[in-house]
């Protein structure tokens, strides 16, 4: 991305959008290239909505800008920025009986003086819009006849009237079945492939952005985590981070894109934006050693996953009933690839790490070495009572592992209260301690 | 695909469209004459008409009116002066003020996004009132009256609008809001306009006129400054058609669009409460044209605001004459103040809107 020699069609330079103290948006840095198809995903209250509110010159910005086409959004009239940019709203207020024809007429709006009436040119392109849209056939129906999805295409027509290179779309197919939407965004696609018209859409749903979008932006706690094409933005580990769940990504067969299953909440309080995120914390377990902690750690607001732990195993069932999610190995069988890796996954997800006092012998030594790469990543806590001395099932190899992570950087702790107090001081209970900081987006970018 | 599909307006030929314009013109005008034959004085149809035409026309016509009734000279002399100089200007005092309340009312309507939006339930009549009350009780500028009553009027009137438009801001389509703040506007007025009236009762019937409003003050210079103003200020409130059509889908939307909304809503309003003054000054308070009126319209002929604003001002002009008509043939020797007429039809009307709306029915698709 060095040195374009077009303008992009939007700009967004070091946007901080704050409500009163609250901070909407941090230092977004961003381009959308003409002819783009771009989502702007994260999970709710990241700041997809308020960017694209401040891209149309609803909000202002705090500090930093958004150009439209090299111009400042603020620098541009009303009237100017609605002959730039068109905006899908997430549901229209629709209250009166409007015919569909002369609804989307009213995005001829900015085209026309204050004298002037609607031409037949008019009429014509707003009859070709609601072909495109596949409502040529109701062009004389009053809009409150419409059906949900129906009405949202028609919504679409309106913005398509005003004939801009820009159209943003606010969570188009928030109240939309599987069928329209995938419908709507599949108009807005061609519409953009055809037309050249750059669009920016905020979507929640993941695999909608991946089927649809050219590039995907994450933002998360009003900053920028992620960018770029799907295949290369959507990670387990993103997913984690961002939204605090648990997926399983794959590829789509026919279409090669990715997409996610998700199957659990890493920790329900995710939701909860009053109470900031402490997790996620990674419990390295085994032979019931981690079940007091499994608890105690979740009943005190920590978001929790878990592993590498056998089926049957009681931490395992204690992981399962608190919907922890964890890397499983099926019963008495040594820790095999497959689970490792999930493991491995977890272990970097996390932002703190907890190593219970298991018994340690040949078949789950591997729980201890994996951790050894992600000490200096994560601050790491080793229960040290009993001893490893006492636990260690595998001629010394435990100890030695044991003193690997101590000089690695890991932090011996004797029982459950010392391990609440050394997790405290990692969340700090401030809210913009525990975002998602710079240090994070840092690493990513 | 629930809910029923609105019928396609049928295409009306040009030709046919100036038919019923004519039609249209000739109805009105008759209304006018027939209505010019309604007052405190009863007149004979047959001279009053012919006082009437032969006025109209220059004398051109009936060059004597009264010579075939056996009227003599003196008393048509009378009758020409109570048909040509009170009854007449009345009629058209009330097509002007119910043109001006009609449109006021779309426009107030449509701003606020909100169908119980009037000019008079917001206490926009009754800022103007005070503003007039104010210039009446302490004798400003008596010998220019008739142009600074206007003016006072105007300036009573748009603080009250702006007031509305500043506590209630942003949440004016919520019905409750708008309604309480319009109650707690009107009675801070009336209390002040009571303050007023108690400590100088000099004026004060002029006054009390006000409150219950009458088209008693009518005549040609009058009905002059009332046209005048009323046209000027109706033309251009008329060509906010779109802008408003847009503010229905929301702020944002119509922002959007290319509507600056929050400017849109500071013309429109200073320029409804402008009209709305005119009224005032002239007429005193008559309630709920402004309310009726528009709702009327976009019954018969959608709710296209470029339709719904000329409309309404049609609408409320026949609405206010319909009441003078009605208060003169219901009790034909008496004045009575023609709000309390237009109160009469307004009221059950205004129930009648409340209630569809607690039910939680959309507006405007009827």
């Amino acid at each position: 991305m060095t040195g374009p020699t077009t303008l992009p069609a939007l700009r967004v330079r070091h946007l901080s959008v704050r409500y009163g103290a609250r901070v909407a948006l941090h230092d977004v840095d961003l381009q959308v290239h003409a002819g783009e198809f771009l989502a702007l995903t994260g999970p709710n209250g990241s700041g997809k909505t308020t960017l694209i509110r401040a891209a149309l010159g609803f909000l202002p910005a705090t500090e930093g800008a958004v150009e439209v086409f090299g111009r400042s959004v603020e620098e541009l009239t009303v009237h100017e920025r609605a002959r730039q940019m068109a905006w899908v709203p997430q549901e229209e207020g629709l209250r009166d009986q409007v015919p569909l024809r002369d609804y989307v007429l009213y995005g001829r709006y900015p085209h026309h003086g204050r004298m002037d009436g609607e031409s037949d040119a008019d009429r014509r392109l707003a009859d070709r819009i609601l072909t495109d849209v596949g409502l040529g056939d109701r062009a004389s129906d009053g809009v409150l006849s419409l059906s949900g999805g129906e009405r949202q295409r028609a919504v679409l027509g309106r913005a398509l009237a005003q004939e801009t290179p820009i159209l943003l779309l606010d969570e188009p197919t928030a109240h939309l079945d599987i069928g329209h939407q995938l419908d709507l965004l599949g108009r807005v696609r061609t519409l953009s492939r055809t037309r050249g018209v750059t669009v920016v859409a905020a979507l929640h749903d993941l695999n909608l952005a991946a089927r649809f979008a050219d590039r995907i932006v994450v933002l998360s706690h009003g900053r920028r985590v992620a960018d770029g094409p799907p295949a290369e933005v959507l990670s387990e580990d993103l997913l984690v981070r961002v939204w605090g769940i648990a997926a399983d990504l794959g590829r789509d067969r026919r279409t090669g894109l990715p997409f996610l299953v998700p199957h659990q909440l890493v920790q329900a309080s995710r939701r909860d934006p009053s109470s900031p995120f402490m997790g996620p914390v990674h419990i390295v377990g085994g032979g019931g050693s981690a079940e007091a902690f499994l608890r105690a750690l979740t009943e005190e607001g920590f978001g929790l996953s878990a592993g590498a732990l056998h089926l049957l195993d009681s931490d395992a069932e204690v992981a399962e009933a608190l919907s922890i999610p964890s890397a499983i190995e099926a019963p008495f069988a040594p820790l095999g690839a497959e689970a490792r890796e999930r493991h491995r996954a977890l272990l970097g997800a996390a932002r703190a790490i907890v190593v219970c006092p298991f018994a340690v012998g040949p078949s789950n030594l591997s729980n201890l070495l994996d951790v050894l790469p992600f000490v200096d990543r994560a601050p790491t806590f080793l229960m040290s009572a009993p001893p490893i001395r006492e636990r260690d099932f595998c001629g010394g190899e435990a100890e030695k592992a044991y003193r690997a992570l101590s000089d690695a950087g890991a932090t011996e702790v004797m029982d459950l209260g010392g391990l609440l107090g050394a997790l405290r001081a990692v969340f700090p209970s401030s809210p913009s301690a525990t975002q998602d900081g710079p240090r994070t987006t840092a690493e990513r970018g | 695909m629930d809910g029923q599909p609105s019928p396609p307006a049928p295409p009306v030929r040009a030709g046919r469209r100036w038919i019923v314009a004519l039609l249209l013109g000739l109805v009105g005008f008759t209304a006018v004459i027939g209505s010019s034959l309604l007052g405190t004085v009863a007149i004979p149809v047959r001279t009053g008409v012919e006082i009437l035409l032969h006025q109209m026309s220059g004398g051109a016509l009936f060059p004597a009116p009264c010579a075939g009734t056996g009227v003599s000279v003196a008393h048509c002399g009378a009758l020409t002066f109570i048909v040509w100089n009170l009854y007449l200007p009345e009629v058209l005092l009330a097509l002007i003020v119910g043109a001006a309340l009609g449109i006021s009312g779309g426009a107030l309507q449509g701003v606020f996004r909100n169908p119980l939006a009037d000019p008079f339930l917001l206490g926009i009549s009754s800022g103007g009132t005070l503003g007039a009350a104010i210039l009446y009780v302490y004798r400003i500028q008596e010998a220019h009256a008739d142009l600074f009553l206007p003016l006072f009027a105007f300036v009573g009137a748009t603080a009250t609008g702006l007031l509305i438009l500043a506590v209630a801001r942003g949440r004016y389509s919520s019905v409750e809001t708008l309604l309480l703040t319009g109650v707690a506007i009107s009675n801070l007025l009336s209390a002040l306009l009571s303050l007023v009236l108690l400590y100088n009762p000099v004026g004060g019937e002029q006054v009390t006129f006000w409150l219950l409003g009458s088209l008693g003050s009518a005549d040609w210079e009058v009905d002059g400054i009332a046209f005048g103003i009323v046209l000027a200020l109706g033309t251009v409130l008329a060509l906010y058609g779109r802008e408003l059509n847009l503010l229905q889908l929301g702020s944002d939307v119509a922002q959007s669009a290319g509507v600056d909304a929050p400017r849109v809503r500071l013309v429109v309003i200073l320029l409804a409460s402008l009209t709305t003054a005119v009224a005032v000054a002239f007429t005193g308070i008559i309630g709920f044209v402004g309310l009726v009126s528009p709702h009327i319209v976009r019954r018969v002929a959608g709710t296209d605001y470029r339709v719904v604003l000329p409309g309404s001002a049609a609408v409320g002009a026949i609405f206010l004459l319909t009441a003078r008509d009605v208060s003169y043939l219901a009790f034909p020797s008496s004045l009575l103040p023609i709000g309390i007429f237009t109160a009469f039809a307004g009221v059950p009307f205004f129930l009648y809107l409340l209630l569809r709306q607690r039910r939680g029915t959309t507006m405007g698709t009827t």
